[in-house]
């Protein structure tokens, strides 16, 4: 018979089944006769159930689906050229790297202007004025000059707000889906989401943390409006605007507001989520 | 692919072999940087990083180990790193007002959440008692807890991966399992239900 001592010593393994069948009898032959041995035994293994309830949250399918691509990202900017292994990507991404960057700025200035123009186009248009959306083309417009992490976390936040609420607004009872334009949507959402891991590594202050999770949070929802299936996925669409609103995306974004340490934005602040058209039904943004 | 054809593939850089590496095991990596480090954005960085290491450094595996516990131990110390940077790093001050869903209602969002509200609210209260209890155990306490009880290591395979005793290991998961159990409470008292099966 095993002493009280040498019951402790198996309790562990006697807790997660790790003990021979020999012992395992004398194990339970030891609690039989001893109460104290057999009352911890019992508290610890309920401890242990109890800790079975725990559930880590998930993040989803996009999260996983995009995680190989934002981790080939990092490699691709950390290979050196000397190693002679690297995948023809890498060695295309790093010859972009060491080429002159001012053609690239000229031509996403130019780009920014057009983008800009049909953007006016649409909003100042016969299909309504959202006086929100010139403030982010601004904001957009202004992206290519600054390196500020806060302003650009900024804007990031901004244009993907803006995004969602194009998505959240949406009603198929009452809209033409052809106007509705996933494909743009899908197109821009890509673009964002591939920008999101290098805003959160810029935002290395640690009081920036909650805007770190914050543009992580809204990276995995763009990834999954990028990854919707091609054509009208409006069942895809549901399940996104389910998960925004789930998510209180558009609580933090306001919340984030209130909290930015960072510099002002030119120009009226685009507010707020889908209550803000809820008072005069659905709002007719697009991106 | 099997094991042995993984780790020939990694060391020769076959970037299919480390792919495949990755997807099967980044899950595991995720949810263990997770654990240790606390929220969602930081252990994907950290989890990455231990890819990266992976990446760059597979030259020091030896081919007589086992290529999971290689990559635990590569894991449990990208994040004792990190949380010792942390650890050095000012608290954050400026942004508590973000701070909005506390834990516990973000895993009550998260997860499968019961119908009933008020079910929904206890769930949720438990999951907030259970990270609590979890975050006043030592990280190394945690760690083998954590690849005992949810990564379902064997003892042996702890001992391997964080390079200890099996001794040092069950006293380890011992302390754990006692301060978990003080920290919830005894069993059934106040909001501390125990599942039966």
């Amino acid at each position: 018979m095993i002493s009280c001592r040498g019951s402790k010593d198996l309790m562990i393994e006697a807790l997660y089944g790790e003990l021979g069948p020999a012992e395992r009898e004398e194990f339970d032959a030891h609690l039989r006769s001893c109460p104290d041995c057999a009352a911890e035994y019992s508290v610890l293994g309920a401890t242990l159930r109890v800790m079975d309830e725990r559930r880590r949250p998930d993040p989803g399918p996009a999260f996983w689906d995009g995680y190989w691509n934002r981790l080939a990202a990092k490699m691709g900017a950390e290979a050196a050229p000397a190693t002679g292994r690297l995948p023809l990507a890498f060695r295309l991404r790093r010859a972009f790297e060491v080429l002159p960057r001012w053609p690239y700025q000229a031509a996403a200035g130019a780009a920014l202007i057009v983008v800009g123009i049909l953007i006016g186009r649409a909003v100042f248009g016969p299909g309504g004025r959202t006086p929100r959306l010139a403030g982010v083309t601004t904001a957009r417009a202004a992206t290519a000059v600054s390196d500020d992490p806060a302003l650009r976390a900024r804007r990031y936040v901004d244009r993907s707000q803006v995004l969602l609420l194009g998505l959240v607004n949406y009603d198929p009872k009452t809209q033409d889906v052809a106007g509705f334009d996933l494909a743009g949507k899908k197109a821009a959402s890509r673009e964002l989401a591939a920008e999101a891991a290098d805003i959160r590594t810029s935002l290395k202050d640690p009081r920036q943390k909650r805007y770190r999770e914050l543009v992580s949070e809204l990276e995995v929802i763009l990834m999954q409006i990028a990854n919707l299936d091609a054509g009208n996925d409006l069942d895809g669409v549901e399940l996104v605007k389910q998960g925004v609103t789930d998510k209180g995306i558009f609580l933090k974004i306001d919340l984030s507001r209130m909290g930015w340490s960072g510099p002002a934005l030119p120009g009226p602040g685009p507010r707020t989520g889908p209550g803000a058209s809820a008072a005069g039904g659905h709002a007719k943004d697009k991106i | 692919m099997d094991e042995a054809r993984l780790i020939d593939g990694l060391a020769r850089g076959d970037l299919a072999a480390f792919r495949e590496f990755v997807e099967t095991y980044k899950k595991k990596v995720y949810f263990l940087a997770l654990d240790m480090v606390g929220n969602s954005a930081d252990a994907e960085d950290v989890s990455q990083e231990v890819f990266l290491k992976v990446h760059r450094s597979f030259g020091t595996f030896k081919k007589d180990a086992k290529l999971s516990s290689w990559l635990y131990r590569v894991a449990y110390n990208a994040c004792i790193d990190y949380m010792r940077r942390r650890a050095l790093a000012p608290e954050p001050v400026a942004d508590d007002v973000l701070d909005s869903p506390g834990r516990s209602e973000a895993l009550l969002a998260s997860s499968a959440a019961p119908a009933d509200p008020g079910r929904a609210v206890e769930a949720a209260q438990l999951q907030a008692r259970i990270a609590h209890a979890l975050d006043r155990v030592s990280p190394q306490e945690k760690a083998v807890f954590l690849l005992r009880h949810y990564d379902e290591l064997m003892l042996k395979e702890i001992a391997e991966c964080l390079q200890l005793s099996v001794g040092s290991v069950k006293s380890y998961l011992f302390r754990a399992v006692r301060k978990l159990q003080k920290e919830l409470g005894a069993p059934g008292a106040a909001g501390v239900e125990v599942p039966h099966d």
